[in-house]
């Protein structure tokens, strides 16, 4: 499969009469970009707030982010969300580099919603903090899940999907600034240079655990939890075939930008012909009883070892429960002679004294270290608050508290804030990005 | 100037050799022997006093020895208090740990001594303090004391600590997050993890898996004679959470009344629910029993196949909740159970 995808690499964004892109700066007729958020009847109230790196402001409750896009064949950007099943993966699509549409709510928070600072000590922990973002700020009449700490969150995360895909169309008509080629053939097509290095496998485990629908990671519209273990394309996660969830506790999650840009795909796509032979993503999920897990755990293994696969690295997106999905899938991969690399975040605990992941077994001898999701992060308050700064401490998201004995509350009168690194919006970046890593003191 | 306080064995202390192992401790003002060489290096501090001690009597009178320091140390104005090094002498590493430990936990000031790895001292002593990594015999006071006194000036100067391995102490058994200085992304260090290890050519995990700390299985009770306790990390509490337990991260538990009671009444009726946000709450908000089984436990009463159930149900939260805060909460709630007699526990999740 071949995906060019042209980059306009936005350097401003502001609000006009006609939606353009002009030498990096991205104008958005905002009316015409709310008609199509508006197009959901449950959205009741919705704004676009711009905000750029350095800025003095605050976003949180943030449920989501996505990289704009348009596919040129007029296809959906995101399908199953944004449009029909169709396949991607393949052909040109345009990104706008540099920025993302963030999910924000106007009020309500929950579970694994974050929190983004543009400026300040705070913009260190999420690589979102370094893009022009475009705040979709929402509120709805989804009233059955209002107070609850879990939510779905469908009509915003939908809305913003559809947003990004029409501020990708803005540069449709356009030549891109740059453009990246993602080219890799069937396996049994390649060069005899090619096979004979060693392969490689990614093994991605995205958050799948909650058995009612609506809530996890979808591959194509589909719900991740209903899946078995499969074999997919690298080009279909750089081009919008997975879409992020509303679950995970946030430093954990992986957005839709984050699927869009994996650092991992891209990475062992520059290695492959040199070092390795790329054979392919087997996309796992993540599940809740054991039985569930030895046995995507075991599909996993089938599928690698029948590639071929020599190595491996996998990743998950989550921690704790999810911990044993991670280290069964390793220890069965090594148990097949595949040579692995994990990437995942620790649980530690504030003081770091606790045990780093739920699950060990000395096979997964080899792990790369994303963060310790429960960092204590004290930060002074920002200007401008996008969004409710109290659903940091109101609504249950996974950093945040409503009182503690010793630390107060998570949002204090003045804006300050103490949270754990768990509410950090896509904050340990698993799939490849974090320059953050977990050492002995 | 800041001020430190060195703690030296008979030998080093110039006292005598093995004959003079049993002195007393006694303290003196300015430095002696190898503290010379310490006040030397030390940037912005001197050495005040010396403390002196001999290995055995620590050793055979560690309570006397360790109160007699203490009293010594309690009108001294410090800022740092440094002990050895000790190398590898054992005797002379495990005074340098127990003095350390106790000034720590006594005046609250950085502690710093080093020892060989060999030093049983080492694994005693290198969860409570700073232990630097020395050489094996007195031969390397030469490179020892320097390092002593480089991360002291930095414990003084309040500097960042960069970790274990980067300033040459044992590891402490605490894992934290850092931000790497190059910010290479995980994902570069993944893919030069995996080059090395299908080149078969060392690498070094970011992530040790730590020795696993099993528990045993306890032995048989006889059930139709045993008080049964239900625990539950699967967060049912009354439903105004009267201990405002979190519903993530948890650091706090509660302990709830079933005395008398058939079963849990649920949210509906104004009984019991769920705080825990790891899972999906419905089921356990409309029954929960079925995460704190106590209508099952009745019937197993009722029969007699056990004999009672312990009158309160303790409850946290157990997603995201650190492996450290969850066995603190066992430690605060053990008391409960065995004042009122409990055999055994059933223990649930979600």
């Amino acid at each position: 499969m071949r995906l060019e995808i042209g980059n306009f690499q936005v350097q401003n964004i502001e609000f006009g009469e006609t939606s353009s892109y002009k030498n990096g700066t991205l104008t958005v007729n905002k009316e015409e970009a709310l008609a199509v958020v508006l197009e959901d009847e449950h959205i009741t109230d919705a704004d676009i707030i711009l905000t750029k790196p350095g800025d003095d402001v605050r976003i949180v409750p943030v449920k989501e982010a996505i990289e704009p896009r348009y596919r040129l064949n007029g296809g959906p950007a995101f399908p199953g969300i944004t449009g029909k099943i169709e396949r991607v993966g393949s052909g040109k699509t345009v990104a706008l580099k540099n920025c993302s549409v963030l999910a924000v709510g106007k009020h309500w928070g929950s579970f694994g919603d974050g929190l983004i600072d543009m400026s300040g000590e705070g913009a260190k922990y999420s690589i979102f903090s370094k893009l022009i973002n475009v705040c979709l700020v929402v509120d709805t009449d989804e009233e059955f899940e209002r107070h609850e700490i879990q939510k779905k969150n469908h009509a915003l995360r939908w809305a913003a999907h559809r947003l990004a895909e029409y501020l990708g169309s803005i540069v449709k008509d356009m030549t891109p600034d740059s453009s990246e080629l993602f080219d890799l053939e069937p396996i049994t097509k390649r060069d005899e240079t090619v096979h004979k290095l060693p392969s490689v496998v990614f093994v991605m485990q995205p958050q799948s655990q909650i058995e009612e629908s609506g809530f996890n990671d979808l591959v194509y519209g589909w719900d991740t939890n209903r899946m078995l273990p499969t074999f997919m394309h690298p080009n279909e996660i750089l081009d919008g075939a997975m879409v992020g969830g509303s679950y995970m506790c946030c430093s954990s999650k992986w957005s839709t930008y984050d699927f869009q840009n994996c650092p991992t795909i891209k990475s062992l796509y520059n290695e492959h012909g040199k070092t390795i032979n790329f054979l392919g993503v087997i996309m796992s999920n993540l599940n809740v009883s054991l039985e569930q897990k030895e046995r995507a755990a075991m599909f996993v293994q089938q599928i690698a070892s029948n590639l071929g696969a020599d190595a491996a690295i996998i990743t998950e997106e989550g921690y704790g429960n999810t911990d044993a999905d991670f280290i069964e899938c390793f220890r069965l991969l090594e148990e097949a002679g595949i040579k692995t690399v994990g990437m995942t975040n620790e649980c530690t605990g504030r003081d770091g004294l606790s045990q780093p992941l739920a699950a060990l077994d000395i096979a997964a001898d080899a792990i790369v270290s994303c963060g310790n999701v429960s960092t204590l992060i004290e930060l002074p308050p920002m200007g401008t608050v996008i969004g409710e700064l109290e659903s940091l401490m109101r609504d249950g998201l996974s950093g945040g508290w409503a009182g503690d004995e010793k630390l107060g509350p998570s949002v204090r009168e003045d804006g300050s804030i103490i949270m754990e690194n768990n509410a950090m919006f896509c904050g340990d970046s698993t799939l490849g990005q974090s320059p953050k890593t977990v050492i002995e003191f | 100037m800041k001020k430190g306080i060195l703690y030296l064995n008979q030998f080093f202390g110039q006292i005598g050799g093995e004959d003079k192992a049993d002195y007393e401790p006694s303290i003196k003002e300015g430095q002696v022997g190898a503290g010379l060489l310490l006040n030397s290096l030390l940037e912005d501090a001197e050495i005040t006093h010396t403390v002196i001690c001999g290995d055995n009597f620590m050793g055979s009178n560690e309570i006397v020895a360790v109160d007699t320091i203490l009293g010594f140390l309690e009108d001294k104005e410090f800022d740092i208090f440094f002990a050895g090094p000790a190398f590898q002498a054992g005797r002379y590493g495990n005074a340098c740990g127990v003095i350390c430990k106790a000034v720590k936990e006594k005046f609250g000031v950085p502690v710093v001594t080093s020892m060989h790895q060999e030093n049983p001292g080492v694994d005693m002593f290198k969860k409570d303090i700073y232990i630097l990594k020395g050489g094996d015999s007195a031969a390397k006071m030469r490179k020892d004391m320097p390092l002593m006194a480089k991360f002291g000036n930095k414990l003084l100067k309040g500097e960042k600590i960069k970790g274990a391995e980067a300033e040459g102490y044992y590891p402490r058994g605490i894992r934290l997050e850092i931000f790497l200085e190059d910010e290479t992304p995980a994902c570069d260090r993944a893919i030069n993890m995996l080059l090395r290890k299908i080149n078969n050519e060392p690498f070094v995990s970011e992530l040790p898996i730590p020795e696993l700390e099993t528990v045993p299985i306890a032995p048989a009770i006889k059930l139709a004679d045993a008080k049964i306790a239900l625990i539950t990390s699967g967060g049912i509490v009354p439903v105004d959470n009267p201990d405002k337990i979190q519903s993530a991260s948890a650091t706090r538990w509660g302990r709830y009344s079933i005395a008398g009671m058939k079963r849990l009444g649920n949210k509906a009726d104004g009984g019991f629910k769920t705080i825990h946000a790891g899972y999906d709450p419905s089921a356990a908000d409309a029954d929960p029993n079925i995460c704190l089984p106590l209508d099952a436990l009745r019937a197993y009463e009722e029969e007699g196949k056990i004999g009672s159930i312990h009158d309160y149900y303790y409850a946290t939260v157990g997603t995201g909740t650190a492996e450290g805060e969850a066995a603190r909460m066992a430690q605060e709630i053990i008391p409960y159970l065995k004042e009122d007699g409990v055999d055994a526990v059933i223990l649930t999740s979600t």
